[in-house]
């Protein structure tokens, strides 16, 4: 602070103000203007590039997605009408249809579902039979969801089968482990959990392994 | 004596299905207990709550009420429909839509005229009784909220409906509603939810009592159309009311699987301000409880636990009695498990599919009670999935493991099993004889030449061979009831089969001239399980009040034996076993052995030694171990029962001497179960 206040003194003491010329400082303005001006340009060019790099690598993950023209005809055994894929049209117009699977060594007799599908409708339109639906399905689906939102949806305090053992379990007459640990099946997640656990553990603590 | 080699089986994944409803009938003493597959079943209270009748359900069929109306059973369900059923052919008579969507409710009045449904648009139809069948009468007036419950007055001019948040009462004759009372939501964050009010019950004096989801039982006058008292039981829902017939004892049921009692008593002895009170509280059920019934001298609950339990209520017996004790029926009382003798091979019945299985083989010798080790795992031969909605009625394997048949409601199917080194393939039968439309009960002959397919009141008999199978004819009773036939055993030497219908009548019919031959006088209480013995063609008998008779087909009339145990009785600790047997078998290397099995044990009857007085010592297998030889003779009596195994759903005796045990522990089943409430509990 000092020696700020001894150039003060010194400045204002003895001499006249320095002399700036005109054209100096004119030049000086402009210079920053310019600066500025080439600033805005520049970072409008940068956004410019970012902009159509993604928009070109938009396009080239749309071009991936569509099959290319050779598998396409592979696939078709009727004639078909083929369109350009680079021109934005998705709607293949082919109908391919898988044969019907019947296993012979273990017969099974399942209800007969149609595997039909048929690629040339656009993908809002479904196809279904009119016996699986019916018109009391939707409303019985509805009351279904209520009961099932009343009894066992949010605001319902429920807990696991598991656990409701494991509690008579320590309460009841003979008093055991938890059911999670006495029986295998139940607690596989949980005994696959402490598995790995441990090992982090020994790893962690670069504990021999045997 | 009797050294076996066990084949413990536990891989039948049994799961029965949750009870949503039940309906008592005074009358006839019979509750109907529907399920939440569709299936319902009829229990005869009386009878040691045997279970007389099982009508199968269908896929996507879910019933939400039940309810008598004199004596046809009417059901409803979320597929909008009202199913009368035909009870004496334990099949549905017809569906009805009530074109309302959805029905939550359905109840009939007491004068047995009319039936009220409650529907998800707000209506409550009503309907007429007519000879046959029922007819759409008319509407009440409509609701914006469905209605959930519904309860008639007695003297059926009102009718009271339990909707989201309100309870409104109708006047029938106008259709317009009297009162609306609102009931409260609860506080803190189930103030947002609606209330539904799951259960309604209206008296004769005018209270209507509610039990709702903040878990609330409130006493309202319909007069005022006021609330008068509300008592807090659990915080969770109360799902289920049920009043007794005097109107002085109400049972609800609880999510948290407690059912909670409130008597109309006075708080003070001899005064007369009688009040509801709460008194008892039954914590019998691990999971929700979705249905109460009190009958004269118990309360009956079921819930998603599968279980159903019978309580007697103590104040109201006079006699301590085996039929009154307390009771949890959790298997069904017939048989899911069907055992091919000769070849080792076992069919499971599950709903919607069949399994088969073979059996496993071990290696070397053990000492009694030791588990030996395995050498060939059993393994599943086949997974029959069923086309159609129908739920399987009965299933059968033929003794050689060649045929396989199983019926629905309305189908019968008949494969034919081949099993070439490790190829296992089946054909289906086709052409089936007409007669072979669906049946209640089905049974091999002995050698598998012949099939027994029971149903109405009738036997039809069919021959099996390599080019198909043919009808041979029809085995009818001289006289008797039109009930169905739910057991059937046939005779080793095929000259004999007996049946039993759901009337308690026995019949046996002569295989050889095709005709009746006799019948066995009826006795009180139902045959739960039966068998011909192989040499001396005797018919054993077991019945649901844990009696057995011998009764000599050749001779027509009970054997020596038979009377000889019903004049001294059976031993107290056998009377009061609680399940009922559900297989006889026969050893054929010891002809005088009689195998019997219940859910808890499995005994041998030995008819050569002397029957056990009631002091004498009942279990004493381990005391005879511990005897030297020559007293042994002097205390062993006939009766030898195993306790080993637990949870047995079939016991078969195979023709190499091995025993099957299939077992179905309740542990199992219960972590398959839907999720139950949180409770919490000291020190967890």
């Amino acid at each position: 602070m000092s020696k700020l206040t001894d150039t003060q003194i010194e400045s204002s003491d003895d001499e006249l103000p320095e002399e700036v010329a005109f054209d100096a400082s004119k030049s000086a303005a402009l210079k920053n203007v310019k600066d500025a001006l080439e600033a805005v340009k520049r970072e409008k060019d940068i956004l410019k590039e970012k902009r159509k790099k993604r928009q070109q690598l938009f396009q080239e993950q749309k071009k991936k997605k569509l099959i290319p023209q050779e598998l396409l005809e592979e696939f078709d055994t009727n004639p078909q009408k083929q369109e350009d894929p680079p021109v934005k049209n998705d709607i293949e117009e082919n109908v391919s249809t898988k044969p019907l699977d019947i296993n012979k060594d273990k017969e099974q007799k399942k209800k007969s579902r149609p595997k039909k599908r048929s690629k040339s409708l656009p993908d809002s339109y479904n196809v279904m039979r009119i016996k699986d639906e019916s018109a009391s399905k939707p409303l019985q689906q509805k009351a279904l969801d209520f009961i099932q939102s009343r009894l066992y949806g949010p605001g319902t305090k429920r807990t696991t089968n598991v656990e409701l053992l494991s509690l008579s379990k320590k309460r009841g007459t003979n008093q055991g482990a938890a059911v999670l640990f006495a029986n295998k099946k139940l607690g596989v997640e949980k005994n696959a959990r402490i598995v790995r656990s441990n090992k982090r553990f020994m790893k962690q603590h670069k504990l021999a392994s045997f | 004596m009797g050294e076996f080699k066990v084949h413990r089986v536990r891989f039948f994944d049994y799961i029965p299905s949750g009870i949503r409803a039940l309906a008592f009938n005074q009358d006839t003493e019979r509750i109907a207990v529907a399920r939440m597959d569709g299936s319902v079943e009829i229990f005869h209270c009386p009878d040691r709550c045997f279970q007389e009748k099982i009508i199968p359900g269908r896929e996507q069929c879910g019933i939400e009420g039940l309810s008598w109306v004199g004596d046809r059973l009417f059901s409803a369900g979320l597929n909008g429909e009202i199913t009368e059923y035909d009870l004496t052919n334990q099949k549905v008579k017809y569906t009805l839509d009530a074109y309302g969507g959805p029905i939550w409710a359905i109840t009939g009045n007491q004068q047995g005229t009319h039936l009220a449904v409650g529907c998800e648009d707000g209506t409550v139809k009503l309907f007429e009784l007519i000879e046959d069948t029922i007819q759409f009468e008319r509407n009440l007036d409509r609701q914006k909220s469905r209605i959930i419950s519904l309860s008639w007055h007695p003297s059926g001019s009102k009718i009271a409906a339990g909707m989201m948040d309100a309870i409104q009462i109708f006047n029938i004759e106008t259709g317009h509603s009297i009162h609306r009372m609102l009931v409260d939501r609860g506080v803190g964050t189930s103030r947002s939810r609606e209330c539904v009010v799951w259960s309604v019950v209206y008296l004769s004096n005018g209270t209507i009592i509610s039990g709702d989801s903040v878990g609330m039982i409130k006493i309202w006058d319909d007069q005022t159309g006021t609330l008068i008292k509300s008592h807090f039981i659990t915080k969770s829902d109360v799902l289920a009311l049920s009043v007794s017939r005097d109107e002085d004892s109400i049972v609800a049921g609880t999510s948290e699987g407690t059912v909670v009692q409130f008597q109309f008593i006075a708080m003070v002895l001899g005064k007369d301000d009688k009040e509801w009170v709460r008194t008892r509280t039954f914590k019998n059920h691990t999971h929700d409880i979705r249905a109460v019934a009190e009958i004269t001298t118990a309360v009956v609950s079921g819930g998603m636990d599968t279980h159903l339990v019978v309580k007697p209520l103590l104040d109201k017996i006079e006699v301590k009695s085996a039929a009154s004790a307390f009771r949890k029926i959790c298997f069904p009382h017939r048989r899911l498990v069907s055992c091919a003798k000769k070849s080792g091979l076992m069919l499971f019945q599950y709903t919607g599919h069949l399994e088969l299985w073979k059996l496993g083989e071990s290696e070397g010798q053990g000492m009694p009670g030791s588990s030996l080790l395995i050498k060939k795992n059993p393994e599943k031969l086949l997974h029959l999935k069923l086309k159609g909605e129908d739920h399987i009625r009965c299933s059968a394997v033929s003794p050689c493991g060649e045929w396989i048949v199983y019926s629905t409601a309305s189908s019968l199917r008949l494969y034919q099993l081949h099993c070439a080194n490790n190829n296992v393939s089946i054909t289906k039968i086709s052409n089936l004889p007409k007669v072979l439309s669906s049946a209640n009960q089905l049974c091999f002959s002995s050698d598998s030449s012949h099939l027994f397919s029971a149903s109405t009141q009738s036997v039809h008999l069919v021959s099996l061979s390599q080019d198909g199978c043919k009808f041979v004819g029809t085995l009818k009773p001289k006289s008797g009831s039109h009930q169905a036939i739910h057991l059937l055993a046939a005779s080793e030497d095929g000259k004999w089969l007996a049946s039993a219908n759901s009337d308690h009548e026995v019949h046996i019919y002569n295989l050889q001239t095709l005709k009746a031959h006799c019948t066995v006088p009826v006795y009180s209480s139902a045959v739960t399980a039966m068998g011909i013995h192989p040499t001396t063609n005797c018919l054993f008998m077991m019945h649901a009040d844990q009696q057995m008779f011998e009764y000599s087909i050749e001779l027509k009339q009970y054997t020596d034996w038979s009377r000889t145990v019903q004049r001294k009785g059976l031993h107290s600790l056998w009377l009061n076993r609680d399940t009922p047997c559900l297989n006889v078998m026969f050893n054929p290397q010891n002809p005088s052995h009689v195998i019997l099995h219940d859910a808890y044990m499995l005994c041998i009857i030995d008819q050569s030694l002397p029957l056990p007085d009631d002091k004498a010592l009942f279990y004493n297998q381990l005391t005879l171990k511990s005897l030297p030889e020559k007293q042994r003779k002097s205390q062993s009596h006939a009766f030898k029962v195993c306790k080993t195994f637990k949870d047995i759903l079939c016991v078969e005796l195979m023709s190499d001497q091995s025993l099957v045990v299939v077992e179905r522990p309740l542990e199992d089943l219960a972590t398959q179960l839907p999720a139950p409430i949180k409770q919490k509990k000291f020190a967890t």
